[in-house]
């Protein structure tokens, strides 16, 4: 049973169709990117899906019912606007915000101690938020979302605004937290980040859906056509009969190939001619799939 | 329930934990309990002796003055007789004026005909001593009186036993009360609320535009509902207010149950009240500041800056002044049709009920009703108010619909 399930969700701001009809399911246990440029419509698709506005046609469920506040507290959100207290001093904040999941004080405290030695934050435990940079902010409304334990994380560009550092920490709490079980969407508008990390996609443009489904299953679906090679010597071989379309740079090319040719017979070409140093069969990245469907109009 | 009391008591600890809390609680009763020290130094220097001097040709008149105008129960008058005056008694008037040993001095000129009355004219030393003008004024027209109606032929027992003071006691049905008394009463409840309302509705206002601006609001809104904020926000902001309105209060009772000042006050501010009066009293001043503190809750939902809502904020006030003007119609009428409606209004209830209840208790069911119908509006304001800002928040700025309203209330 699928934790998340959107069926047709569609959200319209005055004359602006935000949203337009939408469907996707998350798997428990996965973790899912929410994928698109910037006014794509994925913080209206995040919003309608903790209830924060509500949907003009079609139907949100989660862990397997229409959407209802009650469930709420199975949810992390961490928001795409970020804010927190400033005059409070972090623990009392991470308390406070705790105790807003129904958590007692103790187990609150207990378990915001433990995150924010995990974090490598714990220097700032009684400061004023407003004394900490904004990567430590950031990490602290982190924190915020996942004190109540939530079997669904659900982050609007968590990893906007840190420095590489910072992200690849954020990152690596995820995939342990998707290893201990729980379901996480993100968003992001920066592709090459999810390309890793997630099990599953969707893609939205302008408020369609673009692509959807298993990040390994859409790879699949673009062939592996194209091959880097890094050469010294006669480029004779870029004539092959496997080749579609070549760009010759100084040392080393971009080759195309025709359709269903797995590259071994260019390779075997090529090594007779030149001393090859470098031959790679590139996969698509998510990126040149998503140029490629909506026709190259991106502006992340 | 339960969030809406974490979200007052994070308001709450956060706003009474600052500085700022600290010294306007230390520092307004300072100014003013400086500021009433003042005026009854000031006040009673003004009430200690005064020193009057009486010029008249006729000595019977001139004494009979002097005897009224010592006499006085308001304030102490000692009076120099001068009869008949000499040719440099004004100068020397004018020069005790001018040295401050005398407070005023009356000069009575006789009449030019027979029968017809002297001229009198009262040379003060200071035109702001209006008290001791009445009370040289009063003197006079007794003195005049009773001159008269003696020179009528009556005896001087019957004149007397004419001019003793009249006693009116004023008892109603029910209770011996002083109406005066529920009146100011009442006032000092309006100034109260006035000023509260001014002070601290406006902070809970500002700290729901704040909320919107620091954008923790979205983390909020995933896990508590806007009017739960917005209830929380209300009670933790106004809590703070009473906090310190009460600590006033309190400070104001225990100074002028003190001897020194209430003897200082000379009594003379005194409002005495029954014990359920009181009761009433603090019931009615905090739901009258809960339910204007919602109307300014939904004005900081309807805004977006400080600006904005400093042109909203008439609003909070002005139907509260209007009750007052209300107030004097039900005050000579506490029973009439009018003076029921008015009071069962509930923006007005906190004073006019108030007030009827110090006149003459109202059946209990009005009473009821009045509490039930403030309850119910400040729930109902809330609960729009928090609609308007979800909305307004999430929106972007365009104005929702009649059917998108709709929409918003069907699903929480």
């Amino acid at each position: 049973m699928p934790i998340v399930e959107l069926q047709k969700v569609r959200k319209v701001y005055d004359t602006k169709v935000a949203v337009n009809d939408i469907s996707f399911n998350i798997e428990p246990g996965t973790m899912f990117g929410l994928l698109g440029p910037n006014g794509s419509g994925k913080t209206s698709t995040i919003r309608m899906m903790i209830g924060m506005t509500v949907p003009d046609a079609g139907s949100i469920r989660l862990f397997g019912q229409p959407f209802t506040r009650k469930n709420l507290h199975r949810v992390g959100f961490l928001p795409e606007e970020r804010g927190l207290y400033k005059k409070m001093k972090v623990m009392d904040q991470l308390i406070f915000l705790g105790q807003l999941h129904d958590l007692d004080a103790a187990t609150a405290s207990k378990r915001a101690h433990g995150w924010c030695e995990r974090l490598g934050i714990t220097a700032s435990i009684g400061k004023k938020t407003e004394e900490l940079s904004k990567g430590m902010q950031q990490k602290i409304q982190f924190i915020s979302t996942l004190l109540h334990e939530p079997e669904l994380i659900i982050m609007d560009e968590p990893f906007s605004g840190l420095d590489p550092v910072n992200a690849t920490i954020l990152q690596d709490t995820l995939v342990d937290l998707r290893n201990e079980g729980r379901t996480i969407l993100f968003s992001t508008h920066r592709m090459d980040q999810i390309e890793k990390l997630c099990d599953a996609i969707s893609l939205i443009h302008n408020g369609n859906l673009v692509l959807s489904g298993g990040m390994r299953e859409i790879k699949a679906r673009y062939p592996n056509n194209r091959v880097k090679i890094a050469f010294e010597g006669d480029a004779s071989f870029l004539s092959h009969p496997s080749v579609e379309e070549a760009k010759n740079y100084q040392g080393h090319a971009e080759i195309k190939l025709r359709d269903g040719d797995n590259g071994q017979g260019l390779l075997a070409a090529a090594v007779g001619n030149a001393r090859i140093s470098r031959f790679e069969v590139i996969e698509p990245t998510l990126e040149e799939i998503f140029i490629e469907k909506v026709g190259g109009n991106v502006d992340a | 329930m339960h969030k809406v009391w974490l979200i007052a008591k994070r308001e709450y600890l956060e706003r009474v934990r600052t500085k700022a809390f600290l010294f306007s609680t230390i520092l307004i009763p300072v100014l003013m309990g400086g500021g009433i020290i003042f005026e009854v130094v000031t006040s009673t220097q003004s009430n200690s002796t005064s020193h009057v001097a009486v010029v008249s040709q006729d000595q019977r008149l001139a004494t009979d003055l002097q005897a009224e105008l010592e006499s006085s129960k308001d304030t102490k008058v000692f009076v120099d007789v001068i009869s008949p005056p000499a040719s440099g008694t004004r100068q020397e008037l004018n020069d005790e004026l001018a040295d401050k040993s005398l407070d005023g001095y009356l000069w009575v000129t006789p009449p030019s005909q027979a029968n017809a009355l002297p001229s009198f004219a009262y040379t003060p030393r200071s035109t702001h001593d209006k008290a001791l003008k009445a009370t040289v004024d009063s003197a006079l027209q007794t003195v005049l009186l009773h001159q008269r109606l003696t020179h009528e032929g009556m005896g001087a027992s019957d004149v007397a036993s004419l001019m003793q003071p009249l006693q009116v006691d004023t008892t109603q049905a029910g209770k011996a009360a002083d109406s005066t008394s529920s009146y100011v009463a009442t006032a000092i409840l309006f100034l109260l609320m006035y000023f509260v309302i001014m002070l601290y509705g406006m902070n809970v206002a500002r700290s729901i535009i704040e909320e919107k601006t620091s954008r923790v609001f979205e983390v909020l809104l995933a896990t508590i509902r806007p009017e739960e904020m917005m209830a929380g926000k209300m009670l933790g902001v106004g809590s703070v207010g009473l906090t310190q309105v009460g600590i006033w209060l309190a400070t104001a009772l225990l100074l002028t149950a003190t001897p020194v000042v209430s003897s200082m006050m000379g009594g003379a501010a005194h409002v005495s009240l029954s014990g359920t009066e009181l009761v009433f009293f603090v019931v009615y001043f905090i739901l009258g500041f809960l339910l204007y503190a919602s109307v300014a809750a939904a004005l900081g939902a309807m805004t977006n800056s400080e600006q904005e809502l400093q042109q909203l904020n008439m609003f909070l006030v002005m139907p509260l002044a209007a009750c007052f003007f209300a107030a004097g119609l039900v005050f000579s009428n506490p029973n009439s049709t009018f003076s029921v409606v008015m009071s069962l209004i509930p923006f007005c209830s906190p004073l006019l009920m108030y007030l009827r209840i110090s006149l003459q208790m109202p059946p209990v069911w009005q009473i009821g009703l009045s509490i039930v119908l403030m309850l119910a509006t400040i729930y109902a304001i809330i609960w729009v108010a928090s609609r308007i800002y979800r909305v307004g928040i999430l929106m972007y700025g365009k104005k929702p619909t009649l059917p998108e309203v709709l929409r918003w209330l069907r699903y929480s």
